[in-house]
């Protein structure tokens, strides 16, 4: 029964993870240090649906390896750590029991979370490893936008997806 | 969509044993945060980008400093702005534009970017990525990690071509032209598109768990594998020279 649980984890994380990916690399705006993506859109998604283990290690693997492919392996590390822990805060924030519906407050809390998280954890980590703090604070506008348009979109389409495929529900560990 | 990194050839990375590659990646990475002289980070770069070059190819050493060209634009551009003290080399009206020493810094940003950039893509496109996970089972990844980036990477193609047929159809739906709508309606639009192209990929979930289970998974057993990386010889040697090539570096910018 454990073994039938774990490949049922397996699978939904990998399937997870390649959803991060096709996300963060099918829709792009070039900027100063990389692109502009939808990547939080399915962040923000798995951590309504899935809870925050399954978020932590999809969105810090999916979007890792989209830096991979894309051919910006240095960010790779730095996106991994960003979003992973983007994906999985914002899980715990709205994480409920039973049935309740999370409240509004948790909502912005959530919301105002992965902005923080987005664009300071990029800010931090690229002025300390990759560039300088002038120049890493020119893509903190640009990762605002990001991580906002993220959010919202990511909470539309989980209730979108609930309605639309209810045993997603059961999925989440 | 590709996601296959990988540029076939034949030159001396290709037959570096990847687990030292990988060693010598991270090496590298490492040594360019080292506080070395100006022109030593730039030969070290020059000689990164020259065997990259006669590996993969001019061509992938020119796409990737392309992809790269934004960034050192931007550090370009905030040069001024970062190390305001020094000998002036270029002043307008009063106004130090420049100094030497926040030329050298931004040089020496430059280059460590450009380096790490290369070094980095260099290991990608010069080993198999089934190459690399075999690499970091040995460095002991565990098996569940692996599998998982195996499967994300089969799944990818699939769920890219479901999410393109898709987002087509709605396309060819709707009627009025995309360009004329405002933003807000088009992020609006998305959802529709974003939901179906996730339950398609939701529901492939408990197919691939069960084809997980009847392939054995989860069971006590010792896994056996399609490929190894027994091809690989004088392994020794090239985790020596892994360990080597910094160090020398690292003395040739001490003695010279």
């Amino acid at each position: 029964m454990q073994g039938n649980r774990n490949a049922l984890k397996v699978a939904m994380v990998s399937v997870l993870t390649a959803v991060v990916v096709v996300f963060t690399m099918v829709v792009r705006i070039p900027t100063a240090k990389g692109y502009l993506n939808l990547c939080d859109v399915a962040i923000c998604f798995i951590a309504f649906t899935f809870g925050p283990w399954s978020a932590f290690i999809a969105a810090g693997l999916g979007t890792a390896l989209a830096d991979l492919i894309s051919g910006y392996a240095q960010w790779a590390p730095i996106s991994f750590v960003v979003h992973g822990v983007e994906g999985l805060l914002v899980a715990l924030i709205v994480q409920k029991k039973g049935d309740a519906a999370v409240s509004l407050g948790r909502k912005a809390l959530a919301a105002f979370v992965c902005i923080a998280t987005v664009s300071l954890g990029y800010f931090a980590l690229s002025a300390l490893f990759i560039s300088t703090v002038s120049v890493a604070a020119a893509e903190i506008p640009g990762n605002i936008a990001q991580s906002a348009v993220g959010f919202a979109l990511g909470l539309a389409v989980s209730a979108a997806v609930k309605r639309a495929y209810p045993p997603v529900s059961s999925l989440a560990w | 969509m590709t996601t296959n990194t990988y540029i076939a050839g034949t030159g001396w990375l290709y037959r570096f044993d990847p687990r030292a590659k990988l060693l010598l990646m991270l090496l590298m990475c490492v040594w360019f945060f080292l506080p070395v002289s100006l022109l030593h980070l730039s030969i070290v770069v020059g000689l990164v980008i020259l065997s990259g070059s006669t590996n993969a190819g001019w061509h992938h050493a020119w796409r990737t400093f392309v992809s790269i060209s934004p960034m050192l634009l931007f550090m370009v551009l905030f040069m001024p702005f970062n190390v305001r003290d020094g000998s002036p080399l270029l002043s307008i009206g009063g106004f130090t534009v420049i100094t030497a020493e926040g030329l050298e810094q931004a040089l020496r940003l430059m280059s460590r970017f450009i380096g790490i950039t290369y070094v980095c893509t260099l290991l990608f496109a010069t080993t198999v990525m089934h190459e690399v996970m075999l690499a970091l089972r040995w460095y002991h990844l565990p098996y569940k990690a692996s599998l998982v980036v195996t499967l994300a990477f089969t799944y990818i193609p699939f769920i890219a071509d479901g999410f393109s047929q898709i987002s087509e159809s709605h396309r060819l739906r709707e009627a009025e032209d995309e360009k004329k709508k405002k933003f807000g309606q088009r992020l609006k639009d998305l959802v529709p598109t974003l939901t179906s192209a996730l339950v398609v990929a939701l529901r492939s979930i408990p197919n691939l768990a069960m084809s997980l289970e009847m392939r054995g998974f989860g069971r006590e057993e010792r896994r056996t594998s399609y490929h190894s990386l027994d091809a690989y010889h004088h392994v020794c040697i090239h985790f020596i020279l892994s360990c080597t090539i910094p160090v020398v570096f690292w003395f040739a910018n001490i003695f010279f």
